[in-house]
């Protein structure tokens, strides 16, 4: 052998590497996989290509699989340079007329030169193929298996774990718990507890077995319920009592972790659900509730801050063109990336309030100062504008759904003990709680909120006092519009944004001022709160409860029937809730004492 | 609130007004499907008129409440689609095994796994029975909403954000198809009625002559309601409830009837509805289609029961002509005439004729009005004689 004293040295230490301390040392930073790879190829038996396969176990390197795989479908050759050398090679890319390929080194992955340093083409038919046969071919797929698990990524390195506990294979167990060892990340030392507590559960002795079931028992993980559920049926017909008493106990541990976490999980989704009602309900807790002003636009108004926020993400992109009835807008964007882009959101904020407050005051100047005496008609009049804002939505954003990407910030989450706390569920109730006080000073400690409460009091005696009531008017209105607008932009971070996203709203939103009370902040807080939790809890709880429905007469099955379908029955059975409430209170849970009538 | 006077007719005018109603009556009821078995008017507009006429007492309904009691409901297209229900479950039975999965029971039923008829169909194999849930069904949900909703004395925009409430509930529960009525497709696809064959023009054209008679004996029976006692006392509670409280009537109980009542009429044109369209899905009983009643009557003229027809007529012959000429500009043009009728011409078309002739009054009339009369007119309650001093 001619080799080079340097390549010799650092062949030599990496095969000292790799057959002696790789098994050990699955998280040290391994020598190149691909020298690995070499070695496997150039040693001269069967066996000692399959050592050394098997010890690539360790390596969570994606250079690997691909390596691998072309070794079992034939695509690495041993190339024999002209000083005699044996260098493995793979050929790469398109081949040109003689059957030539790009050719390029195992070992670093760089093109083969020739002396001269050009890159060599090689035809796969004059070069020898890497033979292979079935014993290595088994030893490479439980590399292939294994790769995954010393991936850098922690979440992959998790997946691949769960997918190993989940396919219970015995063989892989040896590998888990040598990866237990030196594994750091504590989320993968759950997943591996957890996958080998798995894995046992099929181990013929009945100790390892009560251990495996001991052991899930006390990580009571949701997902290891069905595997349980399995092993107790295997010990029931076996008539194995001892493991079965375990598997039961096992169970009853992962249902009281259960339905913990339905429990707090319902908890924080009313909580979000609620936040959401309130955001959205507020600008109408205003238009509606202080200024007695129905506004059927008021979902229009979300819309419109929704569509700002998918407009700014637009200027912060890439721009946009917008059809407008047969011209075409064109909007050049600023093109950012990164973080730059990520701040489009806390621009969005303020802008979409003002659009939406703009587009108010138009319709407050343009339409309802006309009917603020018959409150019937404006009803009527603003679901005309409604229609018309709808349409124009769709003419110019399209009848489908926008694109709006939630930033990074926005889009993770918080898992706490199986609990998923969305970042834009969170935000949002912070959000609401931070609008509502937001709300509650300009109210009572401004001058603004002084004069509105002024004339929403009595009108007249306000107009007699100075005060410009109709530029009041045109005020409190932009200021609930933009309310509106402001929910439209948290909308957007939450479900669909779509010519018809007011319209899914309006009903609840409605139905949450009338039932706080009308004019009353304090009372469309509780009654968000109320409505979202109910909301929530016969979505998450209905479908326990539908065998109970089963007693009612007559109609039982046909309920029972309904009950499945969670979120629509309980939506509904909110509805019923909310008619038998105002029969309680109809006037809502706040009321504004007053003598008048009418 | 009072947005129209109580007028008294003169015997001239009544019998004008009989001659007129007996002269539609006639058209509508021989001459149109004469000219149609004539060939004169094609099959497609006879439907199509047939359609109008369905929605003319769908209006009528809207009107009986909002309009003469002063009760904007949102709920009017959900009684509407339950008559249509009722009927479609009887056309569905008719259907018999001819459906495309060749079973005695509806196709979708098939889809969802069933082999046999669910309970609660079995009975509306039978047209008595069917017909009987037109018009029990809606009114007894009129009734059970109606008398929560005016027990507790909910009014005005708040009985209207409940009617919603209401449509949207029942509208989202219909989508399912968990309550086995077709889910979001509704029923469609039926082939026969009483055992005549649903797509001959012959069926057709005497389905067009029921509607009109029905047509014509809602709006007699309505004018003649709306002239007893009854009938004054429901316009007195739009125009003042709390008056009419105080005067000793319980002023729920009208409400209640009134309401129960406007269910019914709505569930019967639903009905008629659903034969010569040939389909009912869960999209006809959304807060928008009663909203869009509501713009039928506001057009026509609120108040009148005239009004409401020629409402439902012109806007649903617009919406042919407009949906096909510029699809894209449709609820522009339906949003901004909402607008535009609740600003400019509060009392509908009806009201055009009037209000020319107060315009020709004002030109004559010189000198104009001394500024005391002027004074003492816009106290009047009537929105028209105000509207006309406004200079």
């Amino acid at each position: 052998m001619n080799d080079a004293p340097v390549e010799r040295l650092t062949r030599i230490f990496s095969f000292i590497l790799v057959s002696w301390l790789a098994p050990l040392t699955f998280a040290a930073a391994p020598a190149s996989p691909r020298l690995a790879i070499v070695e496997a190829i150039l040693a001269n038996e069967d066996t000692g290509k399959r050592d050394k396969l098997e010890a690539l176990a360790g390596y969570g390197d994606d250079v690997i699989i691909g390596l691998l795989t072309a070794w079992r479908t034939d695509a690495l050759f041993i190339y024999e340079a002209p000083d005699g050398k044996k260098i493995p090679v793979q050929l790469i890319g398109a081949k040109d007329d003689n059957g030539a390929q790009d050719v390029t080194r195992i070992s670093d992955g760089a093109p083969l030169t020739d002396a001269s340093g050009n890159a060599l083409r090689l035809a796969g038919s004059d070069l020898v193929a890497v033979e292979h046969n079935a014993m290595l071919r088994r030893a490479m797929k439980s590399v292939l298996d294994l790769v995954e698990l010393a991936s850098p990524d922690q979440e992959k390195r998790r997946k691949a774990i769960q997918a190993i506990g989940f396919a219970q294979a015995a063989d892989k167990l040896p590998t888990l718990e040598a990866r237990l060892k030196i594994e750091q990340d504590k989320n993968v030392i759950l997943a591996l507890r957890e996958a080998i507590a798995l894995t046992r559960l099929i181990d013929p002795n009945d100790a390892v077995k009560l251990a495996a079931l001991e052991e899930l028992r006390d990580m009571h993980t949701l997902a290891s319920y069905d595997l349980v559920q399995a092993s107790l049926k295997a010990a029931d017909t076996a008539g194995n009592k001892p493991v079965a008493t375990a598997a039961r106990s096992t169970l009853a541990a992962i249902d009281h972790h259960r339905s913990f976490v339905d429990f707090f999980g319902t908890l924080f989704r009313s909580a979000s659900f609620g936040s959401i009602l309130l955001v959205v309900a507020l600008g109408l807790a205003i238009t509606f509730g202080l200024m007695g002003v129905i506004n059927m636009a008021h979902g229009e108004m979300i819309a419109v801050g929704a569509y700002t926020t998918y407009l700014t993400q637009a200027v912060f992109g890439a721009g946009i063109t917008l059809p407008c009835f047969g011209l075409s807008l064109s909007i050049p964007g600023m093109n950012l990336s990164g973080w730059g882009f990520q701040a489009y959101f806390i621009a969005a904020i303020p802008l979409s309030f003002c659009s939406a407050a703009l587009v108010g005051i138009a319709l407050e100047r343009g339409i309802i100062q006309f009917l603020y005496r018959r409150p019937l008609e404006s009803l009527l009049a603003t679901w005309g504008v409604s229609l018309v804002l709808q349409q124009i939505f769709r003419l110019t954003f399209g009848a489908n759904n926008v694109q709006v990407s939630s930033p990074s910030y926005l889009s993770g989450n918080w898992t706490v003990s199986d609990i998923i706390f969305g970042w834009n569920r969170v935000f949002v109730i912070g959000f609401a709680i931070l609008i509502v006080f937001g709300v509650w000073l300009v109210l009572t400690k401004t001058s603004l909120g002084l004069l509105i409460r002024a004339v929403m009091q009595n009108r007249q005696m306000a107009s007699c006092m100075g005060v410009r009531t109709e530029r009041v008017n045109m005020l409190t209105f932009g200021l609930g519009s933009g309310l509106a607008g402001l929910a439209g932009a948290f909308l957007s971070q939450i479900g669909n944004v779509g010519p018809s996203l007011g319209q899914s709203y309006i009903v609840d939103s409605f139905m949450t001022v009338v039932v706080g009370g009308v004019g009353n902040l304090f009372g469309t807080v509780i009654s968000a709160f109320s409505i979202g939790g109910l909301d929530q809890i016969f979505q998450q709880y209905l479908p326990t409860w539908a065998p109970g429905l089963k007693g009612v007469p007559v109609i039982g099955g046909f309920l029972q029937n309904l009950a499945q379908d969670s979120s629509v029955f309980g939506k509904i059975l909110v509805l019923a809730l909310i008619v038998l409430f105002l029969q309680w209170r109809p006037a809502g849970l706040f009321v504004a004492r007053s003598r008048s009538l009418d | 609130m009072s947005l129209l006077a109580p007028r008294t007719l003169s015997p001239v005018r009544r019998r004008l007004e009989f001659i007129a109603v007996a002269v539609i009556a006639v058209f509508l009821i021989l001459i149109l499907p004469l000219l149609n078995g004539l060939g004169v008017i094609s099959n497609f507009h006879l439907n199509l008129w047939g359609k109008y006429l369905c929605y003319a007492l769908l209006a009528i309904s809207v009107d009986l409440l909002w309009g003469y009691t002063g009760l904007l409901s949102l709920g009017q297209a959900l009684f509407f689609a339950l008559g249509g229900y009722m009927h479609g479950m009887y056309l569905m039975r008719m259907i018999g095994d001819l459906g495309q999965h060749k079973k005695p029971i509806p196709d979708f039923l098939v889809f969802l796994g069933w082999t046999e008829l669910p309970a609660f169909w079995v009975p509306f194999s039978s047209f008595p029975f069917a017909f009987a849930m037109v018009l029990l069904i809606p009114g007894l949900i009129a009734y059970v909403f109606g008398f929560l909703a005016f027990r507790s004395r909910i009014k005005g925009v708040y009985f209207s954000i409940l009617t919603q409430a209401l449509t949207y509930g029942a509208s989202l529960m219909f989508f399912r198809n968990n309550l086995l009525l077709g889910g979001n497709n509704g029923f469609t696809d039926f082939k026969f009625i009483l055992g005549y064959d649903l797509l001959s023009p012959i069926t057709q054209r005497g389905l067009f002559v029921v509607t009109a008679i029905v047509l014509i004996a809602v709006y007699v029976g309505c004018r003649w309601l709306s002239r007893t006692k009854f009938g004054l006392v429901q316009q007195a509670i739009r125009d003042g409830e709390n008056r009419v409280l105080f005067s000793g009537y319980a002023t729920a109980h009208y409400k209640l009837f009134v309401f129960v009542l406007a269910a019914v009429i709505a569930s019967i044109g639903g009905a008629l509805y659903v034969p010569q369209v040939g389909i009912i899905n869960p999209s006809e009983m959304t807060t928008e289609k009663s909203l869009e009643a509501v713009v039928w009557v506001a057009v026509g003229g609120r108040g009148t029961l005239i009004g409401p027809i020629v409402g439902a007529i012109s806007i649903n012959a617009l919406k042919s002509y407009a949906t096909r000429a510029f699809p894209d500009l449709w609820l522009i043009i339906l949003g901004g005439l909402f607008v535009f009728m609740v600003l400019f011409l509060p009392g509908g078309i009806v009201s055009i004729p009037s209000r020319l002739k107060a315009l020709w009054q004002k030109y004559r009339a010189t000198p104009p009005p001394p500024p005391s009369a002027a004074v003492t007119l816009m106290s009047a309650s009537s929105t028209h004689e105000t509207a006309t001093v406004k200079s």
